[in-house]
């Protein structure tokens, strides 16, 4: 079964290859990712598909997968208090129990950059 | 010098700025997707569920009540067979079949190819209406934009109660939510109104329909949601 993060690895070593001939690197040391709290990506399958996936490609096989989590952080719309939280399920405000929230941080899914020796 | 052996040879490392979305690519599919039903006025629904919870029987009705109105066109995403796309063709609607090989999810390159195969089974007559029924899975559709209008999201009451607050992603990313086989409610402990409310909590804009293929309770709110949105 291909789950999702499979997906995303093997679109990320498509760009990764993309990226690494686009600057004539020789390979790439590393990419940075930063994945939200709620983002719905698991971080350790995702880490597990890369590992898997990058051996296929010499230009990315040596590449260190580095991933910064995000935290989940809304701002509550009645009394403008903001929190930090570890469910992603059902926030509530713990100031004044409002289900009215906003998302402040949590559903990242983005590559930041990419290491390469050239 | 190279700290490794002490050539002359030097490392140089550069780091290249990226800062984009993992799923860029299928987003940029995906809105090559949207261009070209808008382009064609094409509207477009993409079902998510659980396996089982009643997408391709909802399709098999809503072509026999819809075909004489409006061109119809159904995509099929399954991880094997052929057998949804063939219920489909029974009731007189062009379908094709995308089997993904493995993958738990359609994604919007495997759309934009079914569209063409659609295209091509329409033989230049025009569609109206367009169904996408993804794979039966409530985790990884939800990750995938496909370019949809519409996103629907199912559940069946037999699955129980806590679908919305189990999967919120599905709930959250989704503008319709339909409670298929509503005719076995009496045999369920399925709380219709806290299921309503955990979704809306979720998803205040969430449009839900109760309904039954069977017995067809509720399926004529259906079929007008799809007439109001086809004006």
């Amino acid at each position: 079964m291909r789950v999702h993060e499979v997906s995303i690895a093997l679109g990320m070593v498509d760009e990764l290859a993309r990226i690494a001939n686009e600057n004539n690197a020789k390979y790439i040391i590393a990419v940075n990712l930063r994945i939200g709290r709620s983002s719905g990506i698991v971080i350790d399958s995702l880490k597990f598909a890369f590992d898997a996936i990058k051996l296929e490609n010499p230009l990315i096989s040596s590449a260190e997968i580095l991933i910064e989590e995000v935290p989940l952080k809304y701002e509550c719309n009645e009394c403008n208090e903001s929190f930090q939280i570890e469910s992603i399920h059902f926030p509530a405000c713990p100031h004044c129990k409002s289900y009215s929230l906003k998302l402040l941080s949590g559903d990242e899914m983005d590559i930041l950059n990419v290491e390469l020796e050239v | 010098m190279c700290d490794t052996c002490g050539c002359e040879h030097t490392k140089e490392i550069k780091t290249v700025e990226i800062n984009q979305n993992l799923l860029k690519a299928n987003e940029d599919a995906a809105s090559h997707n949207r261009e070209h039903f808008d382009s064609n006025g094409i509207f477009t629904l993409n079902l998510i569920s659980s396996p089982g919870s009643g997408k391709t029987t909802l399709l098999e009705k809503t072509a026999e009540a819809l075909k004489d109105e409006f061109s119809l066109g159904v995509l099929e995403g399954d991880i094997e067979t052929d057998l949804d796309a063939e219920r489909i063709r029974k009731k007189g609607v062009p379908a094709v079949q995308l089997t993904t090989g493995g993958a738990c999810h359609l994604d919007s390159a495997l759309i934009h190819k079914g569209m063409h195969e659609l295209e091509h089974q329409l033989n230049g007559k025009k569609m109206d209406l367009l169904f996408i029924e993804n794979v039966g899975n409530l985790v990884c559709p939800s990750f995938f934009n496909l370019g949809e209008h519409i996103r629907v999201v199912l559940v069946s009451v037999p699955e129980g109660p806590d679908k919305p607050i189990k999967y919120p992603k599905a709930f959250k990313t989704s503008h319709v939510f339909i409670i298929t086989k509503s005719d076995l409610l009496p045999y369920f402990d399925f709380d219709i109104e806290k299921v309503k409310k955990d979704a809306l909590s979720l998803n205040p804009e969430l449009k839900i329909f109760v309904i039954s293929a069977t017995t067809g309770d509720g399926m004529g709110e259906w079929f007008d949601f799809l007439r109001n949105n086809l004006k």
